[in-house]
């Protein structure tokens, strides 16, 4: 297992050194750089030439890759453009901010998913099971964005307003800083719920699709018959004996989604003004902020990578039948 | 000077006598409408609140974008920053007058020598930075010292390329050589004076990333830096030593500025009463937030206008007839209409309705596809072979057409094209991120034949590296078209002190530009603001939104 981790991890550093140098190129393939933008015919050429140099922006582009490969393995990835301080230290203010929106959308999607799947599968063909498979596949082709933004007029509309107030944007309110401890927290949790069911919403409706099939497969096998059959009660028949099984593809399918997830989360944080890597991402490719996109890239593939890791080896550890690097 | 006093109805003596005194009290009249802001709110006017039931709250701004920083030395340069540079945090020496004069700010008086070639500025003594030190000649100097070093890149050093050299006289006294040239001070009305005990310590090299800009700037503007969460928002708090002079402190007790990038969020945001004003409402949105009886919308005329721009140097948009005709066959009308919700009106050139050399006489060029096909005509542009795309010596009449992926620009690029394809020119539009527009327009190859952009002009006009034909190499040279005769015209618009040869020279170099159309004007835009109906005091102008932040007041009901 753990030669299986260690070979996984060697194999992710050609994978991300090539996903950073292929962001480097596209952009400074792409026309433009942080100062065309600025575009003030008040701002003397002169001038525009010397936040260049300041930038680094003069030298040849493979002196500037180098540069910032040796910024990024001492581990500060080098100044932001836009925010004149080290990326290491913007990020460390954006990255908790979406990690804490899509951990909780993570447990959103599963808890969800699997809870709506496990129902759908007890009751197949049902009223109940076709109005939650039509309202699944629904959400699961509904934009992420889009959903956000009905989800904003919908708790905007004075009908939902006067008994339900969320707020739709940001993630503190204007007084958070008079709060007591518990009122922070229950502030910080009002702010996640709309970004959270957008951001989590078709994901948890593609869990449910999948576990509502894994666990059919499942219940249907000999095992659980003789456990019915032994007399137990369903609850134990299928929370105890088939919940395990039908989670093996489940799991897996946490790979699948944290790509999803991180890729969610440019869109949705735009929407919520949620100040977290996504909004960092768009925010910096606009700005032609080199170093923040190249280090928001890395993370976002680091995520993934380790994601798709951590699934496997979840797979493992609940299906004993699964060993990773043994002959 | 409070708000009051400039608000109170002037209707207390009846009007009497000839026509003089009517046009005057209809001027005061029209002053004070100006001056307490368009768009009244309901419950009586604004004179029947005493002042101390005006204190307190906090107004919340959303904005679109971050603001990157508040050091004006540092790049890059932001709107809204240098409006809360020079509106909240900050006292700039001078402020601008309505008519784009110049008025007493933190220099409470200046005198200019004989030859114009020497500036003293008699500061105020009673204002105090936030940590209280006093503002001396001290940080004036520092100020403009740091402005033209070199080794910083101050993206407005422009302003001070006629000032040479600065000497403090005494502890509120400091003395400028300059060059000549008209509107010398405009500079100081939008570069704030900054501490120099704060700053004057760290190196050049040092001050993008110092503290001040981002997280901890010492100002003596009408509000104080309370804090700055990155990505989110920036509170200010007010100060409670500003100057009683000049308004005291401000009525609100804070100011927030949130940053919510998505407009459809801002305006909701609005709605619901989370945010006090939304900087930028969308046309498509206007209607809504004028039907809430909760909000109101303040409108006002930006020096910003839309155009296209036509890349002269390519044979195919070298002759006027041909670039008049295209802009005779546009209906901008319809445009303005359908993507900008009317805010604005069709461009009559160069010059807008803010600027106070405008012409009210000038007639946007009419729309008129007939008269633009003939010119076509008369251009030798005919189609000969009937493919409705007119053609000259087997060319056909197509370009391309840069957009910025902004939809109100598509939206225009797409009816453009409906309506010249109706003349029998096809025009191809080609969506570009900003940056990548902003770098293909600027490359020296000229790569475009044509793109589409707004543009915000500077207060004061100073339109040389457009058209001026030796600066031919200027990357902001967009159509390559250039008349000499011109050039003589722009060159003395800056030196022009007085102000009749000056608005004579403005039109005369406005009227040049709109005869040649190296660009077709689309339209001037105005601006929408949507605020709470119980938010008082606003007035916004080309100057700023910003400007009268200090007299801002909520209605006891509203905060």
């Amino acid at each position: 297992m753990l030669r299986y981790t260690g070979r996984r991890l060697l194999e992710a550093v050609p994978l991300l050194l090539g996903i950073v140098t292929l962001t480097f190129i596209l952009l400074h393939v792409a026309p433009g750089d942080p100062t065309t933008a600025y575009f003030n015919p008040n701002i003397p050429p002169d001038v525009l030439e010397q936040m260049r140099r300041n930038l680094g922006l003069d030298r040849p582009l493979p002196v500037q890759y180098l540069d910032w490969l040796r910024s990024f393995f001492t581990g500060h990835f080098g100044y932001s453009f836009s925010q004149h301080r080290p990326v290491a230290a913007v990020i460390g203010d954006a990255l908790p901010n979406t990690l804490l929106l899509s951990g909780v959308s993570l447990v959103l999607i599963f808890v969800l998913g699997c809870a709506v799947g496990i129902v759908q599968a007890v009751r197949q063909y049902s009223a109940l099971d076709q109005v939650l498979t039509v309202g699944a596949l629904t959400l699961y082709s509904v934009p992420g964005f889009w959903l956000g933004l009905m989800l904003i007029l919908l708790v905007s509309a004075p009908a939902v307003s006067s008994w339900l107030h969320l707020p739709i944007s940001g993630m503190t309110s204007i007084g958070y800083d008079s709060m007591g401890t518990w009122g922070r927290i229950w502030d910080q949790v009002r702010h996640l719920v709309l970004p959270t069911i957008a951001l989590g919403l078709a994901s948890a409706a593609g869990v449910a699709r999948y576990m509502r099939g894994s666990m059919l497969e499942v219940i249907r096998q000999d095992y659980i018959r003789t456990a019915r059959a032994k007399g137990l009660g369903e609850r134990e028949v299928i929370l105890g004996h088939a919940l395990r099984n039908a989670l093996l593809p489940v799991v897996s399918l946490l790979g699948l989604y944290l790509p999803l997830l991180f890729g969610g989360t440019v869109v949705i944080e735009v929407v919520f003004s949620w100040p977290g890597m996504g909004r960092l991402l768009y925010d910096g490719i606009l700005a032609r902020d080199y170093p923040v996109v190249m280090a928001a890239t890395f993370l976002f593939g680091a995520l993934v990578v380790a994601g798709n890791l951590v699934s496997d080896l979840l797979y493992a550890a609940v299906d004993p039948r699964v060993r990773y690097g043994e002959r | 000077m409070r708000v009051l006093g400039r608000c109170r109805s002037p209707a207390a003596g009846s009007p009497r006598g000839g026509s003089a005194a009517r046009a005057a009290l209809a001027v005061v009249l029209a002053a004070a409408l100006a001056a307490c802001g368009g768009e009244g709110a309901p419950g009586g006017s604004a004179g029947s609140v005493p002042d101390s039931a005006r204190r307190g709250g906090t107004v919340v701004i959303a904005g679109q974008t971050e603001i990157p920083g508040v050091d004006p030395l540092v790049p890059p340069p932001d709107y809204m920053a240098s409006q809360v540079e020079r509106y909240v945090l900050f006292m700039p020496l001078v402020q601008l007058g309505s008519d784009l004069g110049f008025r007493p700010w933190l220099a409470r008086s200046w005198d200019v020598s004989e030859d114009s070639t020497a500036v003293v500025f008699h500061l105020r003594d009673d204002v105090a930075w936030s940590d209280g030190e006093p503002v001396t000649a001290r940080d004036v100097a520092f100020t403009f010292r740091k402005a033209k070093d070199p080794d910083i890149p101050f993206p407005n050093r422009a302003y001070f390329d006629r000032w040479d050299s600065v000497s403090v006289v005494d502890a509120h006294t400091v003395r400028f050589r300059i060059r000549p040239y008209s509107q010398f001070l405009f500079g100081w009305s939008q570069v704030p004076v900054l501490p120099r005990h704060v700053l004057g310590d760290v190196p050049d090299s040092a001050l993008a990333g110092d503290p001040f800009g981002t997280s901890a700037p010492v100002g003596d503007g009408p509000f104080r830096f309370v804090r700055h969460d990155q990505g989110d928002r920036w509170v200010f708090e007010a100060n409670p030593d500003f100057p009683e002079e000049l308004g005291g402190r401000p009525w609100l007790d804070r100011l927030v500025y949130r940053v919510i990038p998505d407009e459809a969020t801002a305006v909701a945001e609005l709605a619901r009463g989370e945010a006090d004003l939304f900087m930028n409402v969308p046309p498509g949105a206007l209607d809504r937030v004028r039907s809430d009886s909760s909000l109101k919308v303040v409108t006002f005329p930006t020096s910003t206008y839309a155009f296209v721009a036509w890349n002269t140097r390519r044979p195919l948009l070298s002759d006027a007839r041909v670039r008049r005709a295209l802009t005779m066959a546009m209906d901008r009308e319809a445009m303005l209409q359908a993507v900008r919700g009317g805010l604005g009106r069709v461009s009559a050139g160069p010059l807008g309705p803010w600027h106070w050399a405008y012409d009210t006489a000038w007639k946007p060029l009419p729309y008129d596809p007939d008269s633009a096909g003939a010119l076509l005509d008369a251009a030798g542009w005919r189609d000969t072979d009937g493919d409705g795309i007119r053609d000259r010596h087997g060319r056909p009449f197509r370009f391309t057409l840069l957009v910025p992926d902004v939809r109100i620009r598509q939206d225009i690029a797409v009816m453009m094209q409906a309506d010249l394809r109706k003349v029998g020119v096809y025009l191809e539009p080609r969506t570009r991120d900003f940056a990548s527009l902003a770098g293909a327009i600027q490359d020296p190859s000229r790569p475009y034949d044509a793109f589409l952009l707004s543009w915000s002009e500077d207060l004061v006009i100073d339109d040389r590296d457009y058209w001026a034909c030796d600066r031919r190499e200027n990357p902001l040279q967009f159509s390559g078209w250039c008349e000499e005769t011109l050039d003589a015209v722009m060159d003395s618009i800056p030196r022009a002190t007085d102000r009749a040869e000056k608005r004579r020279l403005l039109r005369e170099y406005a009227e040049t530009v709109q005869r040649a159309q190296p660009y077709t004007f689309l339209f001037d835009e105005d601006r929408a603001v949507g605020l709470r109906a119980g938010l008082e005091g606003v007035e916004m102008d080309v100057r700023g939104e910003l400007r009268t932040v200090r007299s801002w007041w909520l209605r006891p009901g509203a905060r």
